[in-house]
């Protein structure tokens, strides 16, 4: 009772504020405080994947242009924090590289959940090395530079995969994600995969790196370190690394090829996916000869059941935005569109949120 | 402890030229100090106008108005709801921890006077003002932002601790400033305690008051790490108060700072500038205020 | 205006009740922050045991959590911004207050004030765009020192020189009589009689370097686990490291961060104790001597 009385005392001054704040505010908010009413304005807040990220920009400019009442806030956070905000319903949905551990399920307060995968893409080794432009790199070797056991450009492990090329006496410095991050997740869970036997800091969202390594906070953090600093190594999302002029090595595949990151090379491995029936599955190490190793996947998630008939309404649409029209804008970005049989599977499961 | 001139370390039996050689390179190293304090400010300023004014004013007066860019990578303007979220969450704070600390000064000061428990609340005011703006921040997510959700006045009750000791402190000494025989003239006069507060004291006080509340306010506004627990990561305009995720510049400079993108860092640079010139301009009336109407020690 | 004289005896007493709440409200914040923080502290605690403080290894997906490197950065950044910041804050002070001509007095004391007023995180954007990248430091120890020493320097020169200017004229004029030159003078005078506030000025600065998040977030590096000396190493402090994991931390995770909050608020309420009570009784040490 008194929280409400505090409340309604703090939105009378809260009004003034606002007044007050209307000169350089421009109205685009709508003027009404109700968001819940019908046809009003409706804001939908989304946490998660930093991944992502630029595809979630790119749909969400495009979807709300074309629905100026719904706005969208997509707070890039990393995958879990996604899991964690949705976890808790401080955010409308969500988006993770990762599904939830089966011990976390228990954690997820707002019932029956969905998710619907939207987007594919390549997590790219990126470096800053002087007077090389090409490099190519084997799983077994990334994973020693990343746990440190190779410090050196100029050691005869990398020389091995680069044939005719130069490699200077330089310092190798690691770069990683600071935060808990899908990234991560998928690229650990990569050499786990591909380097077995060779990678001992075990997959997951958060890993314990070597002390002497940098962080950097999401995929445009860690860009920055590499970009940043000469000799630096670290994994970046193909469309940020880009973005951020990086160069990237190729990564030798699952049929012995080096291939390089682009959106082709993605679709080639999102081809041969298997997928189950919570439309769950993995891209990392593909078969097939033009499959780039390093493809990851995210999914945004969405409760089946929700309070606000409007937000639903909301949600529902800017996810039908996201698995149909939105896809044919990820290529620009250097993302791949899913595969035509996942993304129909993935609108006929929004049928199913109420 | 003895104030001796004849302090073991002044040997004045030393040869005089050697004496005054080192006095005045002693002089020199504190004049080579100031300059040591005065190059980071002025290459932050220099850094920070450079870069900030051509994002600024490459596209005026958009750089305000329009929505921060959803695609952080785009170049262009703008940090409008930034600017609002700010004034949002800094105003909250005001309206919030002013009256407050005001109202804590003048129990402090007129009614509680060298009582035990007024003792107790001003050394609690003096633990309160060191205690870290990041543990404000935890301390508002847990007990605000995980029952309400994002909003601009989580931000707000971040601010309010951190500014509440501040204006108690800044309060208290100016109301030691106004005096006796004020109050007992209006006591003279048949005015009740209360009347002679809120009429005779606190206006003689006001201008103290009212500097110390603006320098308390200008670091409020530039503060981050309260606001960011609480406050979310909006893009769009977002007036209100109370609800919805919102964002501050502060905010927008810590996460475009750590971004690859030029752009981004463009953005930062030009939230910097118009978050220092907020809080310059707020510093600079509140140096007004003591210089022109405070009352002299 | 409201004619109080009727009901003034209850509006006097209102009046007293609200502003008793609004100190008592000083308590109220400080206790819940207290309980609050221990409470959501404690698994974490129940969980490690004393090895929070004494472990090296930090690692969420094992679940073990300690916190010795990030002590260790909090404390070793502090100290750096310290070696720079306090002869760099003395120098000043005592240049403003011995040195300096009375028209440049004033205007040097806006400047320096100036500084406490830019907001951290710009100093933090600078520090990582600018003084990390362009000269060479990248982002370390040594790095987040140096902007804490820019950002702590005004707090402990515009102590230092309230301190230092309660140095009763009589006996510098006394030092300066017999012969001394000016150094002399402020030796054998003006240091001796604020050693105290000046210990509390270089107290309170610490206190401010110790718990300041964001700028050091920015630059400090965010390595796991460095305990090391080698300023040009990166490394991590307790407050950058709640910061930058908050975000993502599931419940034993943030339990850990609460708990690192918890012992950053313990040290830095320990050190401004300290720091007021040396300001407190040296300057009115020195008030009642005057």
């Amino acid at each position: 009772m008194n929280k409400l009385l505090v409340i309604g005392t703090f939105s009378a001054l809260s009004l003034v504020a606002a007044c007050g704040s209307k000169k350089e505010g421009g109205g685009a908010g709508g003027g009404t405080a109700d968001t819940s009413a019908g046809g009003g304005p409706v804001t939908l807040n989304a946490s998660g994947a930093t991944f992502q990220q630029g595809a979630q920009e790119v749909t969400i400019e495009a979807f709300t242009k074309a629905n100026p009442k719904i706005k969208v806030n997509y707070g890039a956070g990393g995958s879990g924090k996604g899991r964690q905000d949705f976890a808790d319903q401080v955010v409308d949905f969500a988006c993770s590289d990762a599904p939830y551990k089966d011990t976390d399920l228990g954690k997820v307060k707002g019932g029956d959940f969905y998710y619907f995968p939207n987007v594919l893409g390549a997590i790219t080794v990126s470096y800053n090395l002087d007077g090389v432009d090409k490099l190519s790199l084997s799983a077994e070797v990334i994973a020693k530079i990343f746990q440190r056991d190779i410090k050196k450009w100029n050691d005869p492990a990398i020389a091995a995969d680069n044939a005719g090329g130069t490699l200077p006496d330089a310092d190798i410095v690691v770069a990683h994600r600071s935060d808990g991050s899908g990234t991560t997740e998928n690229f650990t869970r990569y050499l786990d995969k591909a380097a077995t036997g060779v990678w001992k800091l075990k997959a997951g969202s958060t890993v314990e790196w070597p002390s002497d390594t940098q962080a950097g906070n999401g995929n445009s953090g860690v860009a920055q370190i590499v970009k940043s600093t000469k000799g630096a190594i670290g994994y970046v999302d193909l469309s940020d690394a880009k973005a951020s002029g990086l160069k990237y090595a190729s990564i030798k595949n699952q049929a012995g090829k080096f291939t390089d990151p682009t959106a082709e090379s993605v679709s080639a491995a999102g081809d041969g996916i298997e997928v189950d029936d919570k439309l769950l599955f993995s891209a990392l190490n593909a078969k097939g000869d033009a499959s780039y190793p390093i493809t990851a996947q995210s999914w945004c998630m969405l409760y089946a059941k929700s309070k606000d008939p409007a937000k639903t309404a909301a949600l529902k649409a800017y996810f039908k935005y996201m698995l149909t029209d939105g896809q044919k804008l990820l290529p620009e970005i250097d993302f791949a569109p899913l595969p035509k049989s996942l993304q129909d599977k993935a609108v006929a499961q929004l049928d199913k949120v109420q | 402890m003895s104030q001796s001139v004849l302090h073991p370390g002044l040997d004045l039996r030393r040869k005089r030229s050697w004496r005054s050689t080192k006095s005045l390179l002693m002089s020199v190293l504190m004049g080579l100090s100031v300059v040591a304090v005065l190059i980071p400010l002025i290459a932050v300023m220099y850094a920070v106008i450079s870069r900030g004014a051509g994002v600024m004013f490459a596209s005026f007066p958009e750089f305000f108005t329009a929505e921060i860019p959803m695609i952080s990578r785009k170049a262009g303007p703008g940090m409008g709801p930034a600017i609002v979220g700010t004034l949002l969450a800094t105003g909250g704070a005001t309206l919030i921890a002013v009256p407050l600390g005001i109202l804590g000064a003048v129990y402090l000061h007129e009614y509680g006077g060298t009582t035990k428990f007024a003792s107790i609340v001003r050394f609690m005011t003096t633990v309160m003002t060191g205690v870290p703006s990041i543990v404000m921040g935890l301390f508002i997510y847990l007990t605000w932002t995980m029952k309400f959700g994002y909003s601009a006045f989580g931000g707000a009750l971040a601010l309010a601790c951190l500014m509440l000791p501040v204006v108690i402190s800044s309060t208290e000494q100016m109301l030691r400033l106004v005096p006796t025989n004020l109050r007992e003239a209006s006591y003279a006069l048949g005015a009740s305690k209360s009347r002679t507060i809120v009429s005779v004291v606190l206006p003689a006080a006001l201008p103290g008051i009212v500097s110390g509340s603006l320098l308390a306010i200008a670091r409020a506004a530039g503060e981050t790490a309260p606001l960011l627990f609480a406050v979310g990561a909006a893009t769009a305009y977002n007036p209100h108060l109370f609800t919805e995720a919102n964002t501050a510049l502060s905010l927008q400079i810590f996460s475009n700072a750590t971004s690859s993108f030029v752009a981004a860092q463009e953005r930062a640079w030009g939230a910097a500038l118009t978050l220092m010139t907020l809080t310059f301009m707020l510093t600079v009336i509140a140096r007004i205020f003591t210089a022109r109407f405070a009352l002299k020690r | 205006m409201i004619d109080l004289r009727g009901k003034s005896a209850h509006a006097d007493r209102a009046f007293r009740w609200v502003a008793v709440g609004a100190a008592a409200l000083v308590l109220l914040v400080l206790g819940l922050i207290a309980v609050v923080m221990t409470d959501k502290a404690r698994p974490v605690l129940a969980e490690m045991g004393l090895d929070f403080f004494t472990s090296t290894r930090w690692s969420a997906p094992d679940v073990l959590y300690g916190a010795l490197p990030f002590i260790w950065g909090t404390l070793y950044t502090a100290a750096i911004a310290l070696a720079i910041a306090v002869p760099v804050s003395l120098g000043v002070a005592l240049f403003v207050t011995q040195i300096a001509p009375r028209w440049l007095k004033k205007p040097l004391v806006y400047m320096i004030d100036l500084v406490a007023v830019v907001p951290s995180v710009v100093f933090g954007l600078w520090g990582v765009l600018v003084l990390s990248q362009h000269f060479g430091l990248g982002r370390s120890f040594l790095t987040a020192g140096i902007i804490l020493a820019v950002m702590i320097t005004p707090i402990i020169t515009s102590l230092a020189r309230e301190v230092i200017e309660t140095t009763p004229a009589s006996e510098k004029e006394a030092a300066l009589a017999l012969g001394a030159t000016r150094w002399e003078m402020i030796g054998a005078t003006v240091l001796p009689h604020s050693k105290g506030g000046l210990v509390g000025a270089v107290m309170l600065g610490l206190g401010r370097a110790l718990g300041e998040t964001i700028a050091a977030a920015l630059v400090i590096g965010s390595a796991l686990g460095q305990i090391t000396t080698n300023p040009f190493a990166p490394g991590n402090s307790m407050p950058a490291v709640i910061a930058n994991e908050w975000g993502e931390a599931d419940d034993m995770h943030k339990s850990a961060l609460i708990a690192l909050a918890v012992t950053l608020f313990i040290i830095t309420i320990v050190v401004n104790l300290i720091a007021t009570s040396i300001v407190q009784r040296s300057m009115r040490r020195s008030r009642g001597k005057v």
